[in-house]
């Protein structure tokens, strides 16, 4: 039998049986749709989720916590300093096999408080402040057009005098020089003074960079909960706000002498601290030797490494792990196995759903089978062999499957359209919110028909079997 | 042209065994009319389905032109019965949902590769074909739409779609009123004078019988044969149908 004469006999069997095969298929399209549908939106999720909220593709490295290794057995093992990376150590980091880049943090050290927002959101915010500095090498593309973002205070020039803002450049103020030491009148005191004669000059704002998380939670959250407008990112920067190092909310923190700074955002970064500020390194640098030891000057905090290759990863983390070093516990492995939990889960649903199917199938193709047994016996009569027999019940199955696969995952497009639009119109925006929650990669739709066909062919193979083994004269003698 | 020797059939249902052919021989020649009769059950279509290697759970052997159906394979038996062997059977066995010309075209689709007919040349065979047995103007109706008579002769222009040298044809007007059987076997007596094709008929009506040139006879298990004669016409007047 030709593929051209099998197709025929095939077509003019499904037209026959239509109402049948809608029937049959009825169980595939819903299966294939369930999992069509939830695989893509594991797919979006964690696209969301690992590409957006825990990047798979970064590490953040602290020095080992020594929690363990209190007691003085401990103490004579631990080799001084093991907690500080310095920039011997991130050398060591950065030749692991596998390691990209190294981006060392210097955390701020010295408590610290935000100022400002009158501008921006309608009322003015003061908040405790987390503040990182990093290099700003490693952020070229993260910063607004426009903007700048590079430790101008590094070699002070000759200074600009000037008494008001209006006298200085774009993007520059008038104040007090950098790093001058304000006194306090008291420990509530958040102005300070400068001492007597300190000259005001033009000063560069400290650049600074934030995260995309708190864009994200600020509008999905924060923002509602204290019914203040919507911010765009490109609209945010730009926005100005005081510093006031050396202050904190927690009275017992507070140092003797502030310095001050008017900070200016420049932009957003994957690589900038969560919820806190990141500034060039320099600023941190010179702010924790000011308010600390000159040892500082070489202390980070933790070191961002980018490991392109996910492969990579398990081997990145064991050189950490040898140097000393760990990383940090970002919560994206659990995020993963959740979503991969979850897939499963969907993925076992659709195949339990599709396994159903493809019994009624079989019931759907013994039915068939019985019904044509005179027409199956002529068949054979006429020339077709066995395996012709079977080629034309799997022929049917497998046009069915392919019908019902298609037909599936246009279902599942359409829900997915559906969803999406629901949640665009009705869902009020939350921390992240997708404007679609599905990616359809194209092994997924190749995967749908796969399994729609294969199962339907399962569900075939039986009553094909049977009707292929029939004995052609037994039926057409009416026995 | 086809030769069987000791050829015995049994049927088991269970724990009974029906003994139904038990050592059957004999010959038929190349251009032979033959009829075969016997009481109901007695075998008759058993061993039609075995001649045309239709069934071939037989002891002893058949032969058709010196080949011993029990020696092919499925597939060689398959093409046996798609090229050498034209089947016609009571219920005529025409698939409802295809046109007269695709049910005529059908043995086309089950051809072995190298010897098939295109589409297109299949088609104009399934024509001939319908011409010959005068029904070239029904090719696009379906089956439900032709009379009983109409039907035989479409399932007749299947038989002969690939030129056999043998029609073998159970009880073929048993569904027939008797006019209709006159004038199918008209057409048997037809292809057998002109085309020169091997007929064999299983029948029980005697009229049939007496109008072909041997008779076999199948009783007891055993078959009987009643030797040649000179054809006597059938009754009724052989007209054939006009076409509607
Ligand atoms: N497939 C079969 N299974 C069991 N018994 C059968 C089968 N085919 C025929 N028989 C039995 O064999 C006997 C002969 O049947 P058959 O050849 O059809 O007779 P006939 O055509 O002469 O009427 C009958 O008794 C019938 O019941
Ligand atoms: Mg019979």
């Amino acid at each position: 039998m030709t593929g051209a004469g099998l197709r025929r006999v095939v077509a003019a069997n499904i037209r026959r049986s239509r109402n049948h095969f809608l029937l049959a298929s009825i169980g595939i399209v819903v299966g294939i749709a369930t999992f069509t549908f939830f695989i893509a939106l594991a797919q979006g999720v964690r696209a969301v989720v690992l590409g957006r909220i825990f990047p798979l593709d970064q590490l953040e490295v602290v020095p080992k916590s020594l929690d363990i290794a209190i007691g003085p057995l401990a103490l004579g093992t631990s080799t001084l300093g093991a907690d500080i990376i310095d920039d011997a150590r991130v050398r060591e980091i950065e030749a692991i096999p596998g390691v990209q880049t190294v981006y060392p943090k210097m955390r701020l050290t010295v408590p610290s408080i935000a100022m400002g927002g009158e501008a921006l959101i309608g009322a003015d915010l003061r908040s405790e402040i987390v503040a990182d500095g990093l290099d700003p090498a490693l952020v070229p593309d993260d910063v607004a057009p426009g903007y700048e973002f590079r430790d101008f205070d590094a070699e002070p020039g000759p200074a600009t005098a000037c008494t008001e803002d209006a006298e200085c450049g774009k993007n520059m103020y008038c104040g007090v020089p950098a790093g001058t030491r304000l006194s306090r009148k008291n420990r509530d005191d958040d102005y300070g003074k400068p001492p007597k004669g300190t000259p005001t000059v033009c000063r560069h704002y400290v650049p600074v960079l934030a995260s995309d998380h708190v864009v994200e939670l600020y509008n999905g959250a924060l923002r509602r909960a204290h019914g203040f407008p919507k911010l765009v990112p490109e609209s945010v920067v730009g926005f100005t706000f005081e510093l006031v190092i050396g202050s904190s909310m927690v009275g017992a923190s507070n140092k003797d002498h502030l310095v001050r700074e008017r900070a200016m955002l420049v932009g957003f970064s994957r690589k900038a601290i969560a919820l806190g500020l990141t500034i060039p390194v320099g600023y941190v640098r010179r702010l924790n030797v000011d308010f600390g030891q000159p040892e500082d000057a070489q202390r980070y905090h933790s070191v961002i490494v980018m490991v392109p290759e996910k492969d990579d990863v398990a081997a990145v983390a064991k050189g950490v792990a040898d140097l000393n070093l760990e990383v940090a516990d970002t919560g994206a492995e659990q995020a993963a196995l959740l979503i991969a939990i979850f897939t499963l889960i969907f993925a076992l649903v659709s195949a339990v759903i599709v396994g159903i199917a493809a019994v009624n199938i079989m019931h759907v193709f013994f039915m068939l089978v019985y019904e044509r047994q005179h027409e199956i016996g002529i068949m054979r009569a006429i020339g077709a062999t066995r395996g012709d027999i079977t080629r034309i019940i799997m022929g049917e199955a497998a046009t069915l499957g392919m019908f019902g696969g298609l037909l599936g995952v246009g279902l599942a497009f359409a829900a997915s359209f559906g969803f999406d639009w629901v949640s665009a119109t009705y869902v009020p925006d939350f921390p992240y919110k997708p404007t679609t929650y599905f990616i359809f990669p194209w092994w997924l739709v190749a995967a749908a028909l796969g399994f729609a066909v294969s199962f339907c062919i399962f569900g075939a193979f039986l009553p094909a079997r049977r009707a292929a083994r029939m004995e052609p004269a037994a039926v057409l003698s009416g026995h | 042209m086809i030769r069987v020797r000791g050829m015995r059939k049994a049927y088991r249902t269970g724990k009974v065994v029906n003994e139904v052919l038990r050592g059957v021989d004999f010959d038929v020649e190349a251009g032979e009319f033959v009829s075969i009769i016997g009481p109901s059950g007695s075998g008759k279509s058993t061993l039609l389905h075995a001649i045309g290697g239709l069934d071939r759970d037989y002891t002893g052997t058949i032969e058709v032109d010196g080949r011993d159906l029990h020696s092919l394979s499925d597939t060689a038996l398959s093409d046996y019965r798609n090229r050498s062997v034209g089947f016609v059977f009571q219920s005529f066995y025409l698939l409802p949902h295809l046109s007269i010309l695709e049910n005529v075209a059908l043995p086309a689709v089950f051809a072995r590769s190298g010897e098939r007919l295109d589409h297109a040349a299949a088609s104009a065979r399934a024509r001939d074909v319908l011409e010959q047995v005068e029904l070239g103007a029904r090719t696009d109706s379906t089956p439900t739409m032709l009379s009983g008579g109409q039907r035989q002769r479409v399932a007749i222009a299947r038989a002969l779609f690939h030129r056999p040298a043998l029609l073998l044809c159970d009880e073929p007007t048993g569904n027939l009123d008797s006019k209709m059987g006159a004038q199918i076997i008209e057409l048997f007596r037809r292809l057998n004078a002109d085309a020169k094709i091997t007929v064999m008929i299983v029948t029980h009506d005697p009229r049939i019988s007496a109008a072909t040139t041997r008779t076999l006879r199948v009783e007891d298990g055993n078959l009987f044969d009643e030797g040649t004669h000179r054809p006597t016409a059938m009754p009724e007047p052989a007209t054939p149908e006009a076409p509607q």
